[in-house]
């Protein structure tokens, strides 16, 4: 019973659950490019956080996300290789409208630019696209919090060049 | 002072620069055009890259109920146990024991499976969508102010812990059944079943108590993570002309009578809860309806449900 379970929940983590779930979805959804499972793996984290009843839930959410969301990746990269020695040519969806292409097409270049990022401004640019402060930001990657202006000036310049560019590379001529 | 570099005028547009750092800024720029200008440049970057975030952004969704420890949906759970349900009927059926139990059983399943859709249906509706796109604007707005997060709404209403007690114990007590959609739930109770109107409701349940005819729980959500029961008794024929009052007159051992089970686990909430309050044994408060009998219990205050109780309505197909 869902009963049980939302009677334990401490009153302000389901304060932190109303106003950071759909950040944190939004968060790991650009990690997985899956909806469902963005929102499954942000269910699991406030689950765990029930559990570990950490001091600064928040910014506890978004590390444990950031964790999940990297094994997520690792898994599916094995399932990827995995599936290229089975299936010859990516299956394409021949039912969308074009208004749907459109905005799948316009994802994948966000997609592919966000990939051309290092590592580390890309990390910055997502915690601050889901609403973490610099100070939240800085205690989360270990940057100076002085440096986080820099990190993400460079993190928006290099995302739009690259989305401008267009790049029909990997991401978006195969699709 | 010296030109401004690209991340203090990015920190300075975000609203992240100390106060005494955004005034030097602030003199600088009054002074320089140049810096004026890739002011005016740094902002449409930030406008430009949000814009393109957005544009790979997760489909808005309502929020869904707090589910601690329970990652998938309940309405799974419910399929994973309907179609081996559906296949036991189907064995019982052909084995000709369908007619020996009555058709009656057999048709009431059925309507009960055509509406279990029904409170997935009427939740969609119902719930509130709350866009990304509105959180993320008051976000903004409010880092341009404070410089903060936006600050977080009013919580709800604390309750006292024995309430909390009271609630579970009930929770346990109460014989909760099967989902059921709200035709059935019309069907039972002989009428609309009453409910909080404006709350999206999350499911609603058949249950069983002694000295009713049909009781009928419908759950609703007051937010995110605030799950009320609105218990819908239709009092059963026997005890129709009997005036309910709280006090439990001299029960015959083997039997339980319907002012008791109106207060339904009261004696043992008092029992094991040795700190409670005496008001807390004083019957819930309660309000009817032609022949029903309406409750709301939930995790808030008892002045909370009472209000609540004001509001119920009827629920119009």
């Amino acid at each position: 019973m869902p009963h049980s379970a939302l009677s334990s929940v401490p009153q302000d983590l389901a304060e932190v659950y109303r106003t950071t779930y759909r950040a944190l979805v939004r968060f790991l959804y650009r990690k997985v490019w899956d909806a469902e499972r963005a929102e499954d793996l942000a269910q699991e984290a406030f689950a765990r956080a029930v559990v570990h009843k950490p001091d600064n839930a928040r910014g506890w959410l978004f590390i444990v996300a950031a964790n999940m969301a990297r094994d997520e990746a690792r898994r599916a990269a094995r399932e990827r290789r995995h599936l290229t020695l089975l299936t010859a040519e990516p299956q394409e969806s021949t039912s969308a409208t074009d208004e749907a292409l459109e905005v799948e097409s316009d994802r994948a270049r966000v997609r592919a630019a966000l990939d051309e990022l290092s590592p580390r401004d890309r990390e910055v640019l997502l915690l601050w696209d889901s609403g973490l402060s610099y100070e939240e930001i800085a205690a989360q990657t270990g940057l100076a919090r002085g440096a986080i202006g820099t990190t993400l000036s460079r993190a928006r310049r290099r995302l739009v060049q690259a989305y401008e560019a267009g790049k029909p590379g990997e991401h978006v001529a195969r699709g | 002072m010296s030109h401004v570099d690209d991340g203090t005028l990015h920190a300075y547009l975000d609203g992240e620069l100390a106060p005494e750092e955004a005034r030097g800024v602030d003199a600088h720029l009054a002074q320089c055009p140049a810096c004026r200008e890739r002011l005016e440049q740094e902002r449409a970057l930030i406008t430009r890259a949000g814009e393109l975030l957005a544009l790979a952004a997760p489909p808005d969704r309502e929020l869904p109920p707090f589910r601690a420890g329970d990652v998938k949906p309940p309405t799974r759970l419910w399929w994973r146990v309907r179609l081996p349900l559906a296949w036991a009927a189907t064995v019982v059926l052909a084995l000709g024991i369908g007619t020996y139990l009555g058709r009656g059983v057999e048709q009431g399943r059925r309507t009960e499976t055509a509406a279990d859709t029904a409170p997935a249906r009427l939740r969609a509706l119902e719930a509130p969508i709350q866009p990304e796109q509105a959180q993320r604007e008051s976000r903004v707005a409010a880092r341009g102010t404070t410089r903060k997060p936006a600050a977080a709404p009013p919580a709800v209403p604390a309750q006292p812990a024995t309430d909390r007690a009271d609630y579970v114990a009930r929770q346990r007590d109460r014989l909760k059944g099967s989902p059921i959609g709200v035709d059935t739930a019309r069907a039972l109770l002989g009428g609309d079943p009453l409910a909080v109107p404006g709350a999206p409701i999350r499911a609603v349940y058949r249950a069983h108590e002694l000295g009713y005819s049909a009781v009928v729980i419908v759950e609703q959500l007051l937010d995110s993570s605030t799950v009320i029961e609105v218990v819908n008794r239709r009092r059963s024929p026997m005890v129709l002309d009997q005036v309910v009052v709280t006090a439990a007159p001299a029960a015959r051992p083997d039997s339980v009578s319907a002012p008791e089970r109106a207060v339904p686990s009261r004696a043992r909430v008092a029992d094991s809860l040795a700190v409670a309050p005496a008001a807390k044994g004083a019957a819930r408060p309660l309000r009817r309806f032609a022949n029903l009998e309406i409750q709301i219990s939930g995790p808030l205050s008892s002045d909370s449900l009472r209000k609540l109780l004001e509001l119920v309505q009827p629920l119009k197909p």
